[in-house]
C-alpha cells in the first residue's frame, strides 16, 4: 500500500471494529439461567413481587409461587403446581419443597451451616425436613433462622453468608441450593434508600444450585 | 454570601494586643463530682474534665450538646435526640446531672443534650469511668454534672444573639427569607432580700430547621421555642446550718412537618412536640464541727412528654404519644475529715414513676422504689498517695439488687509526674419501657415490642388465640431484666514539664456484661414479629485518650486531643474465632471471616481528634478556632452476616470547624460573633440533627 496513512486508519479502523463486535448483553434485572461446570446460576426469579398495598399500608404481593425445577433447570409453570416438574416454590420469604402439605413429590430440605463450596457431598444420616404448611416449612420461615436476616430498621433482607439449603428433590434426587441475593438486579438497596425502592425491588431470587 | 467574611476581617483587624499570662494548668481548678464533694482536680484519682463558664461563653455555646461536642472523647450520637457516647458507651450509660441530681425523661435511653440550656450554668464537670459507687443506676460509661451560678453577689445582666444560616446554599442574608433564623436571649438576676440570696436565670430560644429527615420532599422551616428559668437560692438557718436550693423548670414546643414517598404515595405528617420538666431540689447542709458535716438533700422531678403526629392524606392514622416521668428522692450524707483521711456515708430513698401511652395504659402509673447507702474512704499518705475506695449498694423493688464498688489511686512523685489508676463497676437498671412498654408499629409493617414484665403473658394469650405462628428459641429465656454491669478501669498519666505545658494520657477498658437487647420471641400468623428485652450481650470498649495543652506565648493556647477507640461485642468475636461467620465474595461465594475484618459495635468511630487555638490579648478580646475530626463508622449491617465488617454501611467521617470571637465596645458591653460548622458540612441521612452553617452575632450587656 502505497499510502502509509491509510493503512494507518483502515488499521484503526479495523481493531476499533474489533472492539466494537456485538457482545451478548445480559440484562442483568431479567430473569436468567446460566450454568458453569456444574454449577447453574439462577437471576431475578420474582417470587410474588409487591404489586400493592394493604389498607394498612403494608406492601403485599398477589399470593402466587413461583416454581423451580432443580433437575430441568426450568421455571416451572403454576399450572403444573400439583405435579412432581418442580422441586422449589418461592413466594416473598417462604420456600417450599415438592411434599406432603406442599405438593405430590418427594421432596425434603434442610439447612447446612457452612459455605456451599465445602459441601461435597450429604451425609448417609442426614435427616431432611418436611414442609407442615402453614405451621412449619423444612426451611424455616423467620430472621436469622435458615437463610437470611431481615433487619428492622433499615427494612432491609439480606441472605446469610455462608447457609447452604440442602434440598431433595421431588423424584428424591440431592442438590445444595446458595440463595445469594433478594433484589432485582443482584444489587441489596442500600440501608440509605427510600423504602419505595426496597419494596419495589425486593422478592428477585438469586441462587446457585448444584445436583450431588 | 460573603459580608460573613468580610465582618470577620474587621473583627479581627479590632484585636490589639497585651494581655495576662497563666498556666495552663487546671490543677488547681475544684471538681465536685468525682469524690462528692470539693477537691481540686490535682488531687482527684479519676479522669475529669472541667468546662468552665468561660470557656462555654467563648465557644458560644448555648446547648449541651453544642458544648459536649468539642469535647475530647464525647461523640454526638442521632437517634431520639442528641446523644452522648463516651468512652464508647451507648447514652443510655451516661448519667447525667445538674447540681448532682440526675435528668430524666429518656427516650430509647437518650436523653436529647438540646432540652438542656446553659445560661445558668457555670461549669460542666465531666468524670470519665463507672462512677456508680457514689451515683447508683446510668453511671456506667461515667458522669457529666452541671453545677449552676450559685446565688451570692448583686447582679443582673442579659445577651441576645442573632444566628442565621442556610443548610442549602450555606449563606444566608440575616432576616432574609430563604434564611433560618435563630434568636436566643438570657437574662440573670442575683440579689439578697433578709437572709435569702437568690440568682434566677431565664433563657428562651427560637429556632427554626428544616426536618433533615432523609427523602423529606417538604424542606421548609419549623420553629423551635424553648424556655428555661432556673432559680438557685440559699439562706443560713443559725450558725452551722445552710439551706441551699434550685429550682428549674424547662420546656421544649417542637413542630415538624415533612411529606414522605411511600410507594409512590405522598405523605405529609404534622408533628407536635412538647417536652416539660420540673426539678427542686433543696439542701440543708449542717456542719457539727470542723470535722463533720451533713446534708440532707430531697429532690423531686417531673417530665412530660407529648407528641402529636398527624397525617394529612391518613387522617385516621394519627396518634398522641405521652410519656410522663417522675422521680421524688431523699437522701443523706455525711462527710467527716481526719488528718489523713475522708469519709463519706450516704443513705437515700427513691420512688420512680412513670405512665404512657406506649404502656398497657396511660392510667396505670408504673413505679419504682429504690432503697440505697454508699460509703467512700478517701487516704492520703505522704502527700504523695491518694487512694479512694467506695461502694454502694442499690436496692430495688422491681428486680435485682446491685453493688459497685470502686477503686482508685493517685501516685504525685513530683510536681511534674502524675500517675493515676482506678477499677470500679457501673450498673444500669432496667429502665420502665424495657419492662413495660407495649407497642405495636403499624405504620412499619406491624411489629410488636412488649416489656418484660408483660411479654410472656401477653404472648401466651396471643397463643391461646391462634394469633402465633412460632415461638423462637428466645422466647423460652425471657425472665425477669436484671441491671446491666460493667467493670471499667482507667490508667492515667499526667506530665507537666513546664508552665505552659501539659500532657495527659489515660488509657481505658470497660467490660459490659448482661447488656439488655431487643429480640425477637414470636411470630405473628400474618408474619409481622414480636420483640421482648433479655440480658444477653457481652461488649467491651477500649481506647487510649491523650490531651496536650500548650501557652507558646502569653495569648496564645493550643489544644490537641485524641481519642483512639475500639468496641466488640464478645459473642461475635466468638463466634468469630469459632469461623461461624462468612463473608460473601463478588462473586456470592462466601468464606469464612477472621477476626481481623471485624469492625466491633454500630456507631462507634476508631478516631476522634480535634485541635482549638484560642488568641486572647485582653480579657474580653478573644478569638477561638475549634476543628472537630470524627472518622467513619458503621451505620448498618448489609451483607447479612451478624457481625459488622467492611462490607457493611458506613457513615463518611468528617471535618467541623467552629469559629467565635469577641471584643468589648462599652465597659459593660460586650460582643461576640461566630460561625458555627464554617464549611457547612452535612450528612442528611447519618446526622440528620447535625446543622448547617450558622452564623451569629451575640451582644452581652452587665449591669
Amino acid at each position: 500500500m502505497r499510502n502509509p496513512i491509510l493503512l494507518l486508519t483502515a488499521l484503526i479502523a479495523l481493531t476499533a471494529c474489533e472492539k466494537d463486535k456485538p457482545t451478548p448483553t445480559i440484562d442483568q434485572r431479567a430473569y436468567s439461567v446460566t450454568t458453569n461446570g456444574n454449577v447453574v446460576t439462577v437471576r431475578n426469579l420474582p417470587a410474588d413481587t409487591i404489586v400493592g398495598t394493604t389498607s394498612q399500608g403494608q406492601p403485599i404481593g398477589a399470593g402466587r409461587y413461583t416454581f423451580f425445577s432443580l433437575e430441568s433447570n426450568q421455571w416451572i409453570p403454576n399450572s403444573d403446581s400439583n405435579s412432581n416438574r418442580w422441586d422449589l416454590a418461592f413466594a416473598g420469604t417462604t420456600v417450599r419443597v415438592n411434599n406432603l402439605t406442599s405438593g405430590p413429590g418427594a421432596g425434603g430440605a434442610f439447612v447446612f451451616n457452612g459455605p456451599f463450596e465445602t459441601l461435597t457431598s450429604v451425609p448417609a444420616d442426614s435427616t431432611f425436613r418436611v414442609d407442615n404448611h402453614p405451621v412449619s416449612y423444612a426451611i424455616p420461615r423467620g430472621s436469622g433462622r435458615a437463610w437470611y436476616t431481615y433487619d428492622g430498621p433499615t427494612n432491609l433482607l439480606i441472605p446469610i453468608p455462608g447457609r447452604t439449603l440442602v434440598i431433595r428433590t421431588a423424584s428424591g434426587q440431592r442438590a445444595k441450593v446458595d440463595i445469594f441475593n433478594y433484589y432485582r438486579g443482584g444489587v441489596t438497596p442500600s440501608a440509605s434508600a427510600p423504602d419505595s425502592i426496597k419494596i419495589r425491588d425486593q422478592r428477585f431470587f438469586h441462587f446457585r444450585f448444584t445436583k450431588f | 454570601m460573603k459580608g460573613g467574611i468580610l465582618l470577620w476581617l474587621v473583627f479581627l483587624i479590632h484585636f490589639c494586643s497585651w494581655g495576662q499570662s497563666d498556666s495552663v494548668s487546671s490543677l488547681q481548678e475544684v471538681v465536685i463530682t468525682a469524690t462528692r464533694q470539693e477537691r481540686r482536680v490535682g488531687n482527684v484519682a479519676v479522669p475529669v474534665t472541667l468546662i468552665q463558664k468561660t470557656q462555654i461563653q467563648q465557644a458560644g455555646s448555648l446547648r449541651l450538646r453544642d458544648i459536649l461536642q468539642e469535647q475530647n472523647g464525647l461523640v454526638m450520637t442521632s437517634a431520639f435526640g442528641v446523644g452522648l457516647q463516651m468512652q464508647g458507651l451507648n447514652p443510655e450509660h451516661t448519667l447525667i446531672l445538674v447540681d448532682g441530681q440526675p435528668l430524666v425523661g429518656r427516650t430509647s435511653g437518650v436523653l436529647d443534650l438540646n432540652r438542656i440550656a446553659l445560661a445558668g450554668i457555670k461549669r460542666i464537670e465531666i468524670v470519665k469511668g463507672p462512677s456508680s459507687s457514689l451515683y447508683g443506676s446510668e453511671a456506667m460509661a461515667g458522669v457529666i454534672n452541671l453545677i449552676t451560678e450559685s446565688p451570692g453577689k448583686k447582679e443582673l445582666s442579659g445577651s441576645i444573639r442573632y444566628g442565621t444560616g442556610n443548610p442549602e446554599s450555606g449563606w444566608a442574608l440575616p432576616f432574609s427569607s430563604n434564611g433560618f433564623q435563630q434568636v436566643d436571649l438570657a437574662v440573670q438576676v442575683g440579689y439578697q432580700a433578709g437572709k435569702w440570696r437568690f440568682r434566677h436565670s431565664n433563657n428562651f430560644l427560637y429556632s427554626e430547621a428544616i426536618s433533615f429527615r432523609p427523602f423529606s420532599t417538604d424542606r421548609v422551616p419549623r420553629p423551635t421555642h424553648r424556655l428555661t428559668h432556673q432559680t438557685s437560692f440559699d439562706r443560713p438557718i443559725g450558725e452551722r446550718t445552710e439551706l441551699k436550693g434550685l429550682i428549674r423548670f424547662n420546656q421544649d414546643r417542637i413542630q415538624q412537618e415533612f411529606a414522605v414517598q411511600n410507594n409512590g404515595q405522598l405523605i405529609e405528617s404534622y408533628g407536635r412536640e412538647k417536652n416539660s420538666e420540673w426539678n427542686i431540689q433543696p439542701t440543708i447542709t449542717h456542719r457539727f464541727n470542723q470535722r463533720l458535716k451533713m446534708h440532707t438533700r430531697g429532690f423531686f422531678t417531673r417530665y412530660t412528654g407529648d407528641q402529636r403526629l398527624s397525617f394529612i392524606q391518613q387522617p385516621d392514622s394519627s396518634y398522641l404519644d405521652r410519656f410522663e416521668q417522675g422521680l421524688y428522692r431523699i437522701e443523706q450524707q455525711v462527710d467527716w475529715s481526719l488528718d489523713k483521711s475522708t469519709f463519706i456515708v450516704g443513705t437515700g430513698y427513691q420512688l420512680d414513676q412513670a405512665r404512657s401511652t406506649r404502656y398497657d395504659a396511660l392510667d396505670r402509673i408504673k413505679q419504682n422504689r429504690v432503697a440505697y447507702a454508699f460509703f467512700q474512704w478517701e487516704w492520703a499518705l505522704h502527700d504523695k498517695w491518694i487512694s479512694v475506695v467506695g461502694a454502694r449498694y442499690d436496692d430495688n423493688q422491681l428486680f435485682a439488687a446491685a453493688l459497685t464498688p470502686k477503686w482508685s489511686v493517685k501516685y504525685k512523685p513530683s510536681e511534674k509526674w502524675s500517675v493515676q489508676a482506678s477499677v470500679g463497676q457501673g450498673f444500669k437498671a432496667p429502665d420502665f419501657r424495657q419492662l413495660y412498654l407495649n407497642f405495636t408499629n403499624n405504620a412499619a409493617g406491624g411489629y410488636s415490642v412488649y416489656g418484660t414484665q408483660d411479654a410472656i403473658r401477653v404472648i401466651t394469650e396471643l397463643q391461646r388465640l391462634g394469633q402465633i405462628a412460632d415461638l423462637q428459641p428466645d422466647f423460652s429465656n425471657l425472665s425477669s431484666l436484671t441491671p446491666e454491669y460493667s467493670t471499667g478501669s482507667n490508667l492515667g498519666v499526667s506530665y507537666q514539664p513546664a508552665q505552659s505545658l501539659s500532657i495527659r494520657l489515660n488509657g481505658f477498658r470497660n467490660d459490659i456484661r448482661s447488656l439488655i437487647d431487643v429480640r425477637q420471641v414470636a411470630t405473628r400468623v400474618d408474619g409481622s414479629q414480636i420483640f421482648s428485652y433479655l440480658n444477653v450481650r457481652r461488649a467491651f470498649t477500649q481506647g487510649l485518650e491523650t490531651e496536650v495543652k500548650w501557652r507558646p506565648q502569653a495569648h496564645w493556647t493550643l489544644q490537641v486531643g485524641y481519642q483512639w477507640l475500639q468496641t466488640g461485642d464478645k459473642d461475635e468475636l466468638d463466634r468469630i474465632k469459632k469461623g461461624m461467620e462468612y463473608l460473601r465474595a463478588p462473586d456470592g461465594s462466601s468464606r469464612v471471616m477472621s477476626t481481623r475484618e471485624y469492625i466491633g459495635l454500630p456507631n462507634r468511630s476508631e478516631h476522634q481528634a480535634q485541635v482549638k487555638l484560642t488568641y486572647q490579648p485582653a480579657e474580653d478580646r478573644f478569638l477561638f478556632i475549634r476543628a472537630l475530626y470524627r472518622s467513619r463508622w458503621i451505620v448498618a449491617n448489609s451483607n447479612g452476616n451478624g457481625v459488622h465488617d467492611d462490607q457493611d454501611e458506613v457513615a463518611s467521617g468528617f471535618l467541623q470547624v467552629n469559629l467565635s470571637g469577641g471584643i468589648p465596645i462599652r465597659n459593660n458591653l460586650k460582643l461576640q460573633a461566630g460561625i458555627e460548622n464554617l464549611f457547612n458540612y452535612q450528612d442528611v441521612i447519618y446526622l440528620p440533627n447535625f446543622p448547617g452553617r450558622n452564623l451569629y452575632l451575640t451582644l452581652n450587656y452587665t449591669l
